[in-house]
């Protein structure tokens, strides 16, 4: 692909130095933009790894759930269970914040442990099978709180590296290429300028000569 | 024969938007992981305004790697010095306590180069799997870790 020159008013020494000066500010941010984009990577691999292991973990306490909920039911009676059940109902406390990757803002959420907090049910009246499913359900339910973070911040992280990858697409093959082939069409006129003097003087000095 | 890029400006703001976005989530303050422990949401303010939230689970995690005494000097979170131009990561290291918290974590003697401990890109991932909320990346523009 050809390089484009960049527009320059006057071939000066000064457009020369402010090119230099746009080249050098050019390629730090490259390095920087670079290294951003492969620290993101290595989190969007990690926290896709992450999320198929939650993934998958989820399923499993899900599926534990599910069949202590069926022995505790078949113990129990459904219509037992659900009057038991009414009175579990308490709302979750969340609390929502958030973490920066590389100047990726990422929700992070944390389920307030809920210490020595009664269930609700009456211990007398159920069995330990009930109790094993609502301990299960509140695993599954700090796993979802996970996932969901998890999920999120891949999402938020593969947007940003397209993002990112443009323009350090547009850093290494547009701008930093134009302004070397700019630096070096100055230079070369330059060069042209010193050449076009030397012979202006070289038949300056003829003419003097010849008189 | 001059040709002229109509976004180039724009291109070049943008670019300069790119060193204050990456740092902008930087503490303003670093706590000690004793305060941490002791807050009931464990949490520091960033310099661009946000709330950076810690894991309470990774906070254990960390206070059980080191001693009381440590735990009021270990600075939180964690600086990750990324410098342009390296495949490498630098935690910056203000006492011997990062120091020991990096070791135990990597399983390795560690010799922190001026206040500072290289981290390679898998010690990175390992560190960055168990301390993710406790850990933040620094972009720096010097080219040496």
């Amino acid at each position: 692909m050809p390089q484009q020159l960049l527009k320059v008013v006057r071939p000066t020494k000064i457009e020369l130095i402010k090119l230099r000066r746009r080249l050098t500010l050019a390629s730090r941010i490259q390095k920087i933009v670079k290294d951003r984009v492969s620290i993101l990577i290595l989190e969007f691999l990690q926290i896709a790894k992450q999320t198929v292991e939650i993934k998958s973990q989820l399923l499993a306490e899900f599926s534990g759930t599910y069949k202590a909920l069926s022995i505790a039911a078949g113990y129990h009676g459904y219509i037992a269970l659900e009057k038991e059940l009414i009175a579990t109902e308490r709302d979750l406390e969340i609390a929502a914040g958030s973490r920066n990757i590389g100047g990726v803002r990422i929700p992070a959420f944390e389920l307030k442990e809920a210490q020595g907090a009664i269930r609700g049910y009456s211990l007398v009246d159920t069995s330990s099978w009930l109790d094993q499913t609502a301990q299960l359900s509140e695993k599954c339910l700090e796993t979802i709180v996970e996932l969901a973070e998890l999920q999120r911040g891949l999402e938020l992280l593969g947007r940003e590296i397209s993002r990112t990858k443009r323009i350090l697409n547009a850093l290494e093959y547009l701008i930093i290429p134009s302004l070397q082939a700019t630096i070096k069409y100055l230079y070369m006129k330059f060069e042209e300028r010193d050449r076009e003097e030397k012979s202006r003087l070289k038949r300056v000095k003829v003419l003097l000569e010849q008189r | 024969m001059v040709s002229e890029l109509p976004y180039e400006r724009l291109l070049q703001e943008c670019l300069k938007g790119e060193f204050r976005v990456v740092n902008a989530h930087l503490p303003g303050k670093q706590k000690t992981l004793s305060d941490l422990l002791a807050e009931e949401y464990p949490h520091v303010l960033c310099r661009d305004g946000s709330t950076h939230l810690f894991k309470r689970k990774e906070l254990k995690y960390l206070a059980s790697l080191i001693t009381a005494d440590e735990q009021k000097a270990l600075l939180l979170p964690m600086l990750l010095e990324v410098s342009a131009g390296q495949g490498e990561v630098a935690v910056i290291c203000l006492g011997e306590v990062e120091e020991k918290v990096i070791a135990k974590i990597l399983d390795m003697s560690i010799t922190p180069r001026q206040r500072k401990i290289v981290l390679y890109r898998p010690q990175l991932a390992l560190v960055r799997k168990l301390l993710r909320a406790s850990t933040q990346y620094l972009f720096s523009p010097k080219s040496e870790v």
